[in-house]
This record gives C-alpha cells, sequence and structure tokens, in this order.
C-alpha cells in the first residue's frame, strides 16, 4: 500500500533522480523530511538538492524564479498553504507573468498542502486555488487520488509554465492505493470518478470522495450520480463538465473552498454560458460557510460541506 | 541595427584595477549618452508622444555607470528605475530604451511591459517588476542556479534606492543571499527621497550603513556624486563578492535632481541639500575632474555631447516609425504550453 | 495636450511661450500648463516656425485636445521620425468590434467619469416581475425549452402531458418519454396552413375570451336582399352593421397593452372565408364610410381571391374585427375565437323561422332568427358593453336601408 503523501515523495525522489535541473527548496524540507514528511530521506540519497529555506515566501519564491530563468526546474514547498500568501507576489507578479512579459517560460513548481484536517483552524486550513487561478499565467493542480497526486507531480515539474500544486493534507495519510500508475490522463483532463444518470456533482480535491459517499447514499434510493474530478482546475475541462450535465440536466458543484469568485463560481457561470439549455433544473454549488476555517472539530464538522450536507443538497436539486 | 547604438568599444573591464584615464572617460561618455538620451525622453513626454510613467536617472548616472561597468558577460544584473547609464554600460542597447518608451511591438517587452520595466533575462539583464525589492532574490535564484550548474566566477548586482530597504523582499533577499553566501552586490542609492518621503519617514537607524552589521555581510559607504570614488568603491565591491567573501552591501548617497517621474515637478525637495556635497551634479563634478587632470577639454566634452545627440535622435526616430503593437495580431497567450490555454484540447503526457 | 500624469484627463494653459510666427526649437518649452499635481512645459515635436495657436489662456483642455501648429521643413520631420501618422492603421481592423479604437476607449471612458452629473439615486428594479423560482407547472426548463424549439414545439402542444417535477412542473424525462411513445401511434403530417392557425390560435387564447350571444330578427335584413341585385350575402350585412357600430364607438374594439388601451386607426373588418384545411380572413377597409353596394363588389372580388388563394398581401391583416358565417355549416350557435390581434369576432348561426311572442294578439309570430355570438377579449370588454354592442348591430339589421 503507498500513501497520497508517499505518492508525491515519490514523485519527487524520481525527479530528483531523472533531471539534474530539480531541486526542492522549502522550510526543514532537508535533513528533518519536512513538516508532512513529504521529502523524507531526499536529502540524504541527493545530497545539496533539498535545501532548508529561511522563513520567506517571497525570497524562496524569487529565488526559484531567477534558478528557474537560468535553467533549473526547483520545486518550492509552502509549509502550509496559508503562508503561501507571503509570497504571493512573487506568484503572481513576477512568475505568472514572465513568459507574456519576456518570452522565457518559467518553470517552477510551488507545492501547497491544502485544506483542513480536525484542529487545524484558520491559518492550517486555506484552499486557495481561485486565488492563483484568478492570475493569468498559472497552472493549478488539485490531485485527488494517490495516482493523480504521484502522476501530476510529476507533469508539474515537466510542464514550462508555473504550476501550483495544491496538495491535500487530511488526504496525506487517509487515502491509500495499491500502486503507483503507469500512466495517467494529461494535465486539463477531468475524471469521470462515477458514471451517473440523475444528476452530475463537478469537484476536486478530498471533495470527491465526500461526493463519492454521498453518491453512495443515495443510490440507496434509486438514484445515480455522476462525480466528475476536475484534477486540474486552471486549465479547466469544461468540455467533460458539460457532457455529463448534458446527460444528465443537473449539476451540483461542491467545493471546499469558500463560495465567492471560488471554483464553484466558474463551473457554474461556464456551464450557464455554454450549457443554458442543457439545464433542467437551476446549477447549484455547496462551499465552506463564507466565514475564516473554524479551530474547534464541532464547528469545523459544519464548517464544510460533507457526504452528508452534499447527499441533502443532491436530494434537493433532484426534486426542483 | 542594435549594435550602432552600443559605444562601439571592447569588452568592459573589470574595475578591479581602474585605468583612468581611459575607464573614467569611457564612464563618463556613457553617463552622458544617458543624460542626454533622457532629456530627450522627458522632452518626447511634455510633447505628448509618451504614455504612461517616465522616471529619470538624473544625479544618479555616476553610481549607475560604476555598477555596470563592474559587471562582465555572465554576470547578472537587476537594476531599477534610474539605471539607464549602468543599463548602457552593461550593454543594453539604446534602441531598447527608445522602443520600450515609444511603444513600438519591436522592443524587447512587444508592449506588454512599458518605459523602465524591460531586460533581456537571457543576457542577464533582468525586467523589474514593480514591486520595490522584488527582483533581488530573483538574482539570488540565479546565482544559486550558477552554483549547481558550476558556473564559477559569476556575480550578480541589483540596484535598489533607500525606499526600498524598507521593504520585506529587500529583507528577506538580502537575508536569503547572506545565509547561502551568494556573490550578490546590492547598491543603494540613497537620493535623499522616495518619490515625496523623506528619509527620516522612511528608516530610523543612523546611517543604511548599520544595516550591513545586522544582516552578516560587509559593507561600503560611497559619495555618490564623485565618479572616481564611485568606480574604486563599486568596483572593490564587485571584485570582493567575485572572489567569495559573501553578499556586498553599497550605500551610495546622492540627491535625486529630477522629479519622481517626469509627472512630478518635486516641490518638495529641501533646497539645504542643494548646498551639501551630496547635492552636487555627479557630470558637472566628473567633467571639473577631467578638466583638471587634463583628460578632456571644453572642445571634447562638445563633441561627444553632439554624439550623443545625433545617437539619440537616429534611435527616436527609428523608434516612432517602428508599428506599435496590434490587437488583432496579438496571441493573447500568457502560457508557455500552449497545450494547456484554455480551449486547447490537452494532449497526453510522457511518461517514463 | 500631453497626458502628464497617470489620471491627469486634463489641464490648464497658465503661459505662451511663443508667439504665432515665432520660429522655435525642438524639444524647446513652448507653453506651460497646469495640472492638479504640477506645473509643466509642453515642448515642440520639431524645429520650425509656431503658426499659431488654437487654444487660450486659462482655458483648460483634454489630453490629446490640439492647441497649437508648428510647421516644419520635410528633412526636419524625417530626421525626427514625424513623417509617419500618428497611430498607424492596424491591420485586421475587421477582426475587430465594429467601431473599436483604443484611444477612444479611454477618453469616452474618462469623459463618462467627468460628464457623469449625480442627483440621486433612483432604483432600476422594483421587485422581481418574475418568481425566481424555478417549480410549478408554468415553468419550463431551459433544457425543456431548446428541447421542444428543436421541434416547433409550444406549451399547448405538452398540455396532455403529467408532469413528475416540482409542484406538478414538466421535467425533461417527462418529455422524452412521451415523445417515444408518440412515434409508437399513427401519425400525419399536417399542412402549413394548419400549422399557422394552429399558431393564430393559441396566441388568441393566451386571452381570456368570453361570449355572449342573442337571437336577431333577420326578416328585414332578407327583404331588403331580395331588392338586391346582385345579393349581398348576409355575412355582408353583419359586417356592415358591426363597422357602422364600431364607427360610433371604436373604444369597443381596441387593445389593452399594459394599462393602455389602443384605438383602431380605422374600421377595417374581415371575414372569414373557408379555404381547404384552413381560413382565410379578408378585410374590408374603412368599412364604416363605405356603403352596402359598394362593399358589395369588393366583398366578391375577395372572395373569389380567397377561394383561389390568390390574395395579396395587404388584403388580409390590420383588421379590428372579424365576421365569421357558420350558418352555412348549419351550425345554430358556436363561440368563435377572434385573431390574436383581434378584440372581438361576431358569429352568426344558421337563420330558422321560430315562433314569437307577439303580445298585442296574444299568439305565435313565424319570424326568422339567426343567432349572433360576439366572442371578445374580456379584458377590454364586459357582458353589458358586449351586449350593447350586439344590440346595436340587431337594430342596424332592422334598418337595412342605412346600410
Amino acid at each position: 500500500m503507498i500513501t497520497y503523501l508517499e505518492a508525491i515523495r515519490e514523485a519527487q525522489r524520481q525527479a530528483l533522480e531523472n533531471d539534474p535541473r530539480v531541486y526542492i527548496y522549502g522550510q526543514d524540507v532537508g535533513a528533518f523530511g519536512g513538516a508532512f514528511k513529504a521529502t523524507k530521506s531526499l536529502a540524504q540519497s541527493f545530497p545539496g538538492r533539498v535545501l532548508d529555506s529561511p522563513i520567506s515566501e517571497d525570497a524562496m519564491v524569487g529565488s526559484a524564479i531567477g534558478a528557474a530563468l537560468q535553467g533549473m526546474r526547483p520545486i518550492v514547498e509552502m509549509q502550509f498553504a496559508d503562508f503561501s500568501t507571503v509570497g504571493f507576489n512573487q506568484i503572481v507578479n513576477q512568475a505568472a507573468t514572465m513568459f507574456w512579459r519576456t518570452g522565457l517560460p518559467c518553470p517552477i513548481t510551488v507545492r501547497l498542502p491544502s485544506g483542513g484536517t480536525p484542529g487545524s483552524g484558520p491559518f492550517h486550513s486555506q484552499n486557495l486555488e481561485a486565488l492563483y487561478a484568478h492570475y493569468p499565467g498559472l497552472i493549478l493542480m488539485t490531485p485527488a487520488t494517490v495516482e493523480d497526486a504521484y502522476a501530476m507531480l510529476l507533469e508539474a515539474v515537466a510542464i514550462d509554465d508555473p504550476v501550483i500544486f495544491c496538495e491535500h493534507k487530511y488526504l496525506y495519510y487517509h487515502l491509500k492505493a495499491d500502486t503507483l500508475p503507469k500512466e495517467a490522463l494529461p494535465a486539463g483532463k477531468a475524471r469521470v470518478a462515477r458514471a451517473g444518470r440523475d444528476a452530475t456533482v463537478v469537484t476536486y480535491s478530498a471533495m470527491v470522495h465526500e461526493s463519492l459517499a454521498a453518491a453512495d447514499e443515495l443510490a440507496t434510493e434509486g438514484w445515480e450520480i455522476e462525480v466528475i474530478d476536475l484534477r486540474t482546475i486552471k486549465p479547466l475541462d469544461t468540455d467533460t463538465v458539460l457532457a455529463s450535465v448534458a446527460r444528465t440536466g443537473r449539476i451540483l458543484a461542491v467545493g471546499e473552498a469558500w463560495p465567492w469568485g471560488g471554483v464553484t463560481a466558474e463551473i457554474l457561470a461556464r456551464v450557464a454560458a455554454e450549457g443554458f439549455n442543457l439545464l433542467d433544473a437551476p446549477p447549484m454549488r455547496i462551499n465552506s460557510k463564507d466565514t475564516p476555517v473554524p479551530y474547534h472539530p464541532n464547528l469545523w464538522g459544519t464548517h464544510r460541506p460533507t457526504a452528508r450536507s452534499i447527499a441533502d443538497s443532491l436530494r434537493v436539486l433532484l426534486r426542483s | 541595427m542594435h549594435d550602432m547604438f552600443r559605444l562601439a568599444e571592447a569588452p568592459r573591464p573589470s574595475c578591479t584595477a581602474v585605468e583612468f584615464p581611459e575607464t573614467y572617460r569611457r564612464a563618463y561618455r556613457w553617463m552622458l549618452l544617458a543624460r542626454v538620451a533622457e532629456e530627450k525622453i522627458a522632452s518626447l513626454y511634455r510633447g505628448g508622444k509618451i504614455t504612461g510613467g517616465v522616471f529619470l536617472g538624473k544625479g544618479q548616472e555616476a553610481i549607475s555607470v560604476a555598477t555596470g561597468m563592474a559587471l562582465r558577460d555572465g554576470d547578472i544584473f537587476a537594476p531599477l528605475i534610474r539605471d539607464q547609464a549602468g543599463r548602457l554600460a552593461f550593454g543594453e542597447s539604446l534602441l531598447d530604451f527608445t522602443l520600450t518608451y515609444l511603444g513600438a511591438r519591436s522592443g524587447p517587452m512587444r508592449g506588454r511591459d512599458g518605459n523602465v520595466h524591460r531586460g533581456r533575462p537571457k543576457e542577464g539583464l533582468l525586467p523589474m517588476i514593480s514591486h520595490l525589492g522584488a527582483m533581488v532574490s530573483v538574482v539570488n535564484g540565479i546565482l544559486m542556479a550558477h552554483r549547481f550548474q558550476k558556473k564559477e566566477n559569476t556575480v550578480g548586482a541589483a540596484c535598489l534606492g533607500e525606499g526600498a530597504t524598507s521593504t520585506g523582499a529587500f529583507h528577506e533577499s538580502l537575508n536569503q543571499a547572506a545565509v547561502e553566501k551568494l556573490p550578490l552586490i546590492l547598491v543603494i542609492t540613497n537620493n535623499q527621497y522616495a518619490y515625496s518621503t523623506p528619509t527620516h519617514r522612511q528608516f530610523a537607524c543612523n546611517d543604511l550603513i548599520d544595516k550591513a552589521i545586522g544582516y552578516g555581510v560587509k559593507g561600503h559607504s560611497v559619495d555618490g556624486t564623485d565618479l572616481s570614488a564611485c568606480l574604486e568603491i563599486i568596483g572593490g565591491a564587485v571584485a570582493a563578492a567575485r572572489e567569495g567573501e559573501g553578499p556586498q552591501l553599497v550605500i551610495a548617497s546622492n540627491l535625486r535632481l529630477a522629479g519622481h517621474g517626469e509627472h512630478d515637478d518635486a516641490h518638495y525637495i529641501s533646497q539645504h541639500f542643494k548646498e551639501l556635497q551630496l547635492g552636487r551634479d555627479c557630470m558637472e563634478v566628473a567633467q571639473n575632474h577631467m578638466l583638471a587632470q587634463k583628460w578632456a577639454d571644453a572642445s571634447m566634452f562638445d563633441l561627444w555631447h553632439r554624439d550623443s545627440q545625433s545617437l539619440v535622435e537616429e534611435a527616436v526616430a527609428h523608434s516612432l516609425r517602428e508599428p506599435a503593437p496590434d490587437p488583432a495580431k496579438e496571441d493573447w497567450c500568457a502560457l508557455a504550453s500552449r497545450h494547456l490555454l484554455e480551449g486547447n484540447p490537452p494532449q497526453p503526457t510522457l511518461h517514463h | 495636450m500631453p497626458q502628464l500624469g497617470e489620471s491627469i484627463a486634463e489641464a490648464t494653459i497658465v503661459a505662451f511661450n511663443f508667439q504665432a510666427g515665432e520660429e522655435v526649437a525642438v524639444d524647446q518649452d513652448l507653453l506651460e500648463v497646469e495640472t492638479q499635481k504640477a506645473t509643466m512645459g509642453v515642448t515642440s515635436p520639431c524645429s520650425g516656425r509656431l503658426v499659431e495657436w488654437s487654444a487660450q489662456l486659462q482655458q483648460s483642455y483634454a489630453v490629446g485636445d490640439t492647441l497649437g501648429y508648428v510647421e516644419c521643413s520635410e528633412e526636419e520631420a524625417h530626421r525626427l521620425g514625424l513623417d509617419v501618422p500618428a497611430t498607424p492603421e492596424m491591420e485586421h481592423r475587421e477582426s475587430l468590434p465594429h467601431g473599436y479604437s483604443p484611444a477612444d476607449e479611454a477618453t469616452s471612458f474618462v469623459r463618462g467619469l467627468t460628464g457623469h452629473q449625480s442627483s440621486g439615486v433612483a432604483p432600476t428594479l422594483r421587485g422581481l416581475p418574475v418568481p425566481a423560482h424555478a417549480s410549478g407547472m408554468s415553468f419550463l426548463s431551459p433544457r425543456l425549452k431548446a428541447r421542444m424549439a428543436e421541434l416547433g414545439l409550444h406549451a399547448a402542444d405538452l398540455a396532455g402531458i403529467a408532469g413528475s417535477g416540482a409542484a406538478g412542473r414538466l421535467t425533461i424525462e417527462d418529455f422524452e418519454k412521451f415523445l417515444s411513445q408518440l412515434d409508437q401511434q399513427k401519425l400525419s403530417q399536417a399542412s402549413s396552413m394548419r400549422v399557422a392557425v394552429a399558431d393564430a390560435m393559441r396566441r388568441s387564447w393566451t386571452r381570456p375570451l368570453a361570449t355572449v350571444g342573442m337571437p336577431v330578427g333577420i326578416d328585414s335584413m332578407l327583404s331588403h336582399r331580395k331588392t338586391c341585385d346582385p345579393k349581398p350575402g348576409p355575412a355582408l350585412y353583419a359586417l356592415r352593421a358591426l363597422a357602422l357600430a364600431l364607427g360610433e364607438n371604436s373604444a369597443l374594439a381596441g387593445r389593452l397593452i399594459g394599462d393602455k388601451i389602443v384605438h383602431p386607426r380605422s374600421i377595417d373588418v374581415g371575414f372569414a372565408v373557408e379555404a381547404e384545411d384552413g381560413v382565410l380572413v379578408p378585410v374590408l377597409r374603412n368599412a364604416d364610410r363605405t356603403p352596402l353596394s359598394e362593399l358589395l363588389v369588393r366583398y366578391n372580388d375577395l372572395v373569389d381571391l380567397a377561394r383561389r388563394r390568390r390574395l395579396p398581401p395587404d388584403a388580409t391583416g390590420g383588421s379590428i374585427a372579424t365576421v365569421t358565417n357558420f350558418g352555412t355549416f348549419g351550425l345554430e350557435w358556436a363561440t368563435p375565437i377572434p385573431l390574436p390581434e383581434q378584440t372581438l369576432v361576431l358569429g352568426m348561426g344558421a337563420g330558422r323561422v321560430v315562433p314569437r311572442w307577439h303580445a298585442e294578439s296574444s299568439t305565435f309570430q313565424p319570424a326568422t332568427e339567426a343567432q349572433f355570438t360576439l366572442s371578445f377579449d374580456h379584458r377590454v370588454l364586459d357582458g353589458g358593453g358586449a351586449g350593447r354592442l350586439v344590440s346595436r348591430i340587431a337594430e342596424l339589421l332592422n334598418s337595412p336601408d342605412i346600410l
């Protein structure tokens, strides 16, 4: 068995082994192996290529950009997605604009440990994919499975543009698979995680699993729910989403991030604009509540969508 | 075409051995060309030919040219808004200056960025983003890459104003360079004002050079109005970095002799600075020095001035004739990976 | 006027440094202008002669406005690179939005800002005109509407289907099931005339229609008819009587749009002619001002053209009411439906000899009567108005000489 976190580690190990241009830069990633052990033993295996950085997210990203201009393929590990905002300027104003302004690609990969776990609180739980997706020039990956965590990180390093890799902390040790894949869908292609007939759920990352659980519950009531795992939210695979809505006529977009301007808003905007006549019911979405992420597990438990709340939303959608 | 606009002379020597008067004259001619070119751009701005901002380096030429001249091929230079002289000395074509300011699509930024936000990263000249301090860690990263790639004897220079020393990016980058022991030269020009903000509202330490101790780096102070001092001290700092002595912090003092930008008339600059040594115009100081040393005379200044003017005129005339960007012809593509542009079908990935 | 700062839109001229006719040099400051941020000089683009100032001292001018002209030689213009147009023509202009020019966009945006006068904010939306929630039998989802459009169907076609959605609405699944069952039944193609009439009747029915009826004595009319040659049909008599009655009070044939009644411009009345698989309605214009004998000629022409399907386009349409004689089918009574653009339709049943009580002789006397029914848009007329109209028609028919 291999966990989601081990898959990320294995992808990094292979990247370091197969491409001398790759190096890893982040807080505590060296001898310590990283706060979540994503780089455990890599510093020993690849001396001088897994470096401890000072607590300087701006300089971490800025120096990665410089190294990338000079031909390297840096992987920057942010300790938590929530801290990436200290390096926000370098990501969105320097990395994302470099190719457009100068014609030189900026092949950096920034890993963002994202999402909530019980007790993680407001500053160790955030999902920032929509924030970065808003800026032109970035690729946003949100792997939901062990297989995708592995394959997509390898692809991220190979892509010539800046990739923001949003890995979900809850999935790190809770999600396991038998083996790692030899091939995978490419970035930009969504996966039909579960085929259905009566309604489409479009989602990504940890919410894919909550949605699948909700679909199982509804199957006992005679409804067949289709679940789409976006995998990459930018570029967003609108074609697969629309094809699914063409089959079912109903859509529920689920996201763990906040509602305003989030990924779910973007999905619904596209379906309403490009697939209006496919809809038999108004498009629906469910997100976290519009407050900072609460600390106490009781509050956190209802703050974000769960299999139960997704199932309830689906029942409303199916009956409207 | 571009070669016409470099003062056609041999590769720049390192300034560890400053060969006056040759070096001095060369430096002065870069400064003069920068001054004349900027005067023309300022006039074009007030003639309605330029959209957006215009930023002059008047009064900063000596500091800037000394930095540019100390760098060699393979080094990295991150200039800021008042470094026209340094850019020319580093090897940037005058045409890059006029094409970018006049918005021609054949300029290095192709209309996507303008005025001082230009560069040629492949040639080591980094195009600035507007956030002050942000370029320094990029220089750090390139130097780290050189280390990985076993490229030796290179250095990276970044220029900042005293206002930029207040940013978090400055702090993080200098600290990072010190921790990684990178061959970075940070040239801080303290021209007494950041836009309209005087220094006592910018920092509380007695002298910016005191920060060197805090970061664990070597510091150098220099009178920015004195070209000889700039050539020697900045050249020395670059040499020290190249010798492996770690990051070097240079604090050069002068007075800004123009507005923050050409839209600003700088009425807030205190007159008392004009009476101090740092209020001198470095061009006049250099001219007086060359006259005193008999390295040049009035007729040579005149000739050089006219040469500069005709070079600038030609560059401007050429640039005005170049077409502007055409939105219908733009590819409007912000990604190098075209297959990942939204609307384009994804391609299969390569796996082991 | 140059752009002297990012958010600057205009500047005021505070001094001219040169007068018309004077020689000026390139880069010299020709005049001084003041913005909100600073006072600056505006430079000459070339060396030459200042021809004239088109601007005035102490006046403000917008960025881009012409302030004056300097004349220079061709060599000078070429040397300075000024011999190209200021805004070069962009190729592929047709791929830009019509009339698009980036400079225009910037200035009109600025003008919009500076020209705006705000005198309080009035709300543009007073509540929602339609319910925002999608449920209920009248709701057709976008998908359903798209499918219906694809197949040329209307809500009326779906009246027979039971909906399984919220509050009984028709879901796409209900619809697709219905369609697949249709294919299992005998189908034949409807003619285009049939489809056109179906559409007209469906649209007409969106209004609340009601009908009043009255038996009308037609002996006077029949006697008058015997004296004519050629003989006008009974429908023509009714049409003329209706036209005269409406000429006296045209509001009865008005149309209700919102809270306004649109009065007819002229009393144009149509009459129904059965054509194969449908009904045509030729129109007699200004029927209130045209005596019966004259109407007859036009009437016969139109009937002939209608039967041969040769009616010109201006012969139909634009009528404010229609008369239909279904008595010819043996019907005594019916409730016709007015055309969608009409408020009234007058129907005539077959004439019958019936006994009428004669009070003076206390006997029943034979009289020829036909049932007249008036169907009307009940938003415009009530029973009383409708009834009075039919009575007036009956009255006029009893004095056929004045028709």
